[in-house]
């Protein structure tokens, strides 16, 4: 095993993944390659750093407790059902989460959530519009056909 | 070997059956104390997967609302901790799947007590920003799997990407945060 395979393991070794055989011949490369060596106690020490990191508390910005009670104190009781503004926000949320967003013109993007609202809006308007003509020309036949009748 | 970092995060005690269930009942002072003994461990995650502060303590305040809504569904099979630390992961993580509101910040959080070092030549605040620095891609895989010892595979389900994918990012945060580390330890 040469150089370049052995950093190509080497982060399946630390995580574990390595077979019996890999993990013999990785450990046998290290031994003589000062270079790969190296760069193997630097990513273990790494990972013994970044672990703890993770024991190390960070303290909130003053006030921090007393913003959440405040915002608790909107709540309904815990198990109650939730009001109906906040499903939907959850689920107008959810969607715009689901379904991402797009890229516009000049670098912006906008939820896709948006597009289909509005493509929906659009359809509705074409659909009424074209009922209440559908209705008006209904109409016009109906006074027609009265005027012709009365003639 | 895949191991949890989750079980050090039941340092702070439980709270009793009897507290859970007056904060469970509504009770304003039962939640408040749920609160004060946990909202480091809270806001670290929030930090660690955000990076900023402002990000970190509305996902922090969001995590605790989403506490108190549920505490009647809570089941003592989990150490209270352990539901708390994932209800805080998972709110931090879907801030950040929503558009960033914040400017990528500089800011070094502030350490709750005395942090002890970390390893030779490098300080809380150094591997703060090491983190608060890496690409949004590689930083909460990174976190999740080196900072808090989850599983590739819950890491996946976590922030929705394929399994091959967790691991890229993985490997690449390792190999920027080497460098970086290894860059302020010469400097």
């Amino acid at each position: 095993m040469d150089c370049s395979g052995v950093r190509a393991l080497m982060n399946r070794y630390i995580d574990g993944e390595l077979g019996y055989l890999e993990t013999a011949e990785f450990q046998r490369h290290l031994a003589f390659c000062p270079d790969c060596s190296l760069e193997f106690r630097e990513l273990s020490a790494l990972r013994g750093t970044l672990a703890a990191w993770g024991d190390v508390p960070l303290a909130p910005p003053a006030g921090f407790a007393n913003r959440v009670m405040t915002a608790v104190a909107t709540e309904p009781l815990p198990g109650s059902p939730r009001p109906l503004a906040d499903v939907v926000s959850d689920v107008l949320e959810w969607l715009d989460q689901s379904l991402g967003r797009v890229r516009l013109p000049g670098g912006r993007t906008m939820p896709v959530k948006n597009l289909l609202g509005w493509a929906i809006a659009l359809v509705a308007v074409v659909i009424g519009f074209g009922r209440r003509r559908g209705q008006d020309q209904a109409k016009t036949r109906v006074s027609r056909a009265a005027g012709a009748a009365r003639r | 070997m895949a191991s949890s970092n989750w079980e050090k995060w039941r340092l702070p005690a439980d709270p009793s059956p009897a507290d859970l269930a007056r904060a469970a009942a509504g009770e304003r002072q039962a939640f408040r104390m749920i609160v004060e003994r946990y909202q480091h461990m809270v806001y670290s995650v929030a930090y660690n997967v955000l990076g900023n502060h402002a990000d970190a303590e509305d996902a922090a305040q969001d995590a605790f609302l989403r506490c108190y809504r549920s505490l009647p569904q809570y089941r003592s099979e989990a150490s209270f901790s352990t539901w708390l630390f994932r209800l805080a992961l998972t709110a931090a993580i879907d801030a950040q799947r929503r558009e960033r509101r914040r400017p990528e910040p500089v800011d070094v959080p502030e350490v709750a007590g005395e942090a002890a070092a970390l390893a030779p030549g490098i300080d809380a605040a150094t591997i703060a920003r090491a983190l608060a620095d890496l690409p949004e891609d590689y930083r909460t895989p990174t976190v999740l799997r080196d900072v808090y010892g989850l599983p590739y595979h819950e890491i996946a389900e976590l922030t929705g990407r394929p399994l091959g994918t967790v691991k890229v990012m993985v490997h690449r945060g390792r190999a920027a945060l080497r460098l970086r580390l290894r860059a302020e330890r010469e400097a």
